[in-house]
């Protein structure tokens, strides 16, 4: 009934990810918060108001913060601006090779900061696995 | 202690929608989806404790779950979620009263479903091209390199400023690139707030059944364009949750 793959053409610039929850806890928060048809008590008295668990989606703000992180990264990545002459050889560092694979790891984070709860244990993957909802259940 | 029990609505769907027995619903045990009918709709229910918090992981993934799967068979029109009301009575009152609107929503979602495309930009990538084409801010980067943050404070806030708007900026043009690029297979699209400093592309197309291969096959063309750039995923095929927004219930 439902697709819950991640895939890609080998080699492919795309990556796809199938509907059905398949992908991170971040997808499917992203996915689904505040959207949806609205039924208010306007409209029925009979809707009941029950306990939402905190879910903040992840906002994305301009910040000293962010601005910082920024500029971080550029003293981090050992970029030497392409064809750009007269600059100082301003390469000399070795972090650059190090930061391969940020953008992926940078994910784990995003979901964790979504949550607002306590979602440590689980891995963004196969967040429904009865093995780790189990676990979920004990952090409570 | 008998606690008081409430149903959970996940979405209205045409009423010959039948729930598979394996449907899975919220809630710790996952309550068991069933349809509640109205004439020519009905919306899929299950039953939850009032006094259970919702809003785990695995109550999040449920319910895309059911309503994605549903996408794949029919249309759906995804409810908020959260949305829990006292009964079956309630829900037959709620069908009742907005039955043809439903049902006219529903028909013309039928064949339809949502794709959303986000992309991210490679930010060793971005930040060099940007570097590279704007000498004011390769000026501040040569100052800012290598020196600690405490001396540097200044200059770092004002590079970072500057390599934010240059995303933004970026941001807006790639989205109304790949709604250009793919557009013309696509009934609807809705962008999406970023969700992330390095978004890059975000944006949900509602997309005809006729026409998935190929505005698949032009949205990899789009990342194949930028595979460099942009790291670009596809999510999908997904209940229609970005194209309900106008079929808000307003008294």
């Amino acid at each position: 009934m439902s697709i819950a793959t991640t895939t890609g053409q080998p080699g492919g610039a795309l990556e796809r990810t199938g509907g059905g929850g398949g992908g991170t806890l971040a997808d499917v928060i992203e996915t689904v918060l505040d959207k949806g048809v609205v039924i208010d008590a306007q409209v029925s008295v009979a809707v009941v108001g029950i306990q939402l668990l905190e879910i903040n989606a992840r906002i994305v703000i301009a910040s000293v913060e962010t601005y910082l992180r920024f500029a971080e990264i550029v003293d981090r990545l050992s970029i030497t601006p392409k064809g750009t002459k007269g600059l100082p050889d301003i390469v000399g560092d070795a972090a650059g090779g190090a930061t391969k694979g940020k953008a992926i790891s940078g994910l784990g984070r995003a979901a964790k900061e979504i949550t607002g709860v306590v979602v440590d244990s689980l891995s963004d993957h196969d967040v429904d696995r009865p093995r780790q909802r189990r676990s979920w259940e004990e952090e409570r | 202690m008998a606690a008081e029990r409430g149903l959970f609505i996940y979405g209205i769907v045409p009423s010959d929608v039948e729930p598979t027995p394996d449907a899975e619903g919220v809630g710790n045990p996952p309550g068991e989806v069933t349809a509640i009918r109205h004439g020519e709709v009905a919306a899929l229910v299950s039953e939850v404790g009032l006094a259970e918090p919702m809003g785990r992981p695995a109550d999040l993934t449920a319910y895309e779950r059911l309503l994605d799967g549903t996408a794949e068979v029919a249309p759906v029109l995804p409810v908020r979620f959260g949305t829990v009301v006292t009964g079956e009575d309630a829900v037959g009152e709620l069908l009742a009263a907005h039955q043809e609107r439903f049902a006219a929503d529903l028909a013309e979602l039928e064949n339809r479903r949502q794709y959303t495309v986000h992309g991210r930009f490679d930010e060793q990538e971005f930040i060099g091209e940007f570097l590279t084409e704007n000498r004011a801010a390769a000026e501040l980067a040569d100052q800012v390199r290598g020196r600690p943050e405490v001396e540097s404070r200044e200059q770092r806030i004002r590079l970072g400023e500057m390599i934010s708007q240059a995303v933004e900026l970026r941001r807006e043009a790639q989205n109304a690139a790949l709604i250009d690029a793919v557009g013309r297979h696509t009934v609807a699209n809705a962008p999406r707030q970023p969700s992330h400093e390095l978004d890059a592309v975000n944006v949900a197309f509602l997309v005809g059944a006729d026409d998935e291969e190929e505005f698949i096959r032009a949205v990899e063309e789009f990342a194949e364009q930028r595979r460099e750039l942009i790291r670009m995923r596809l999510l999908g095929p997904l209940a229609p949750y970005d194209f309900v927004g106008a079929h808000q219930l307003v008294e």
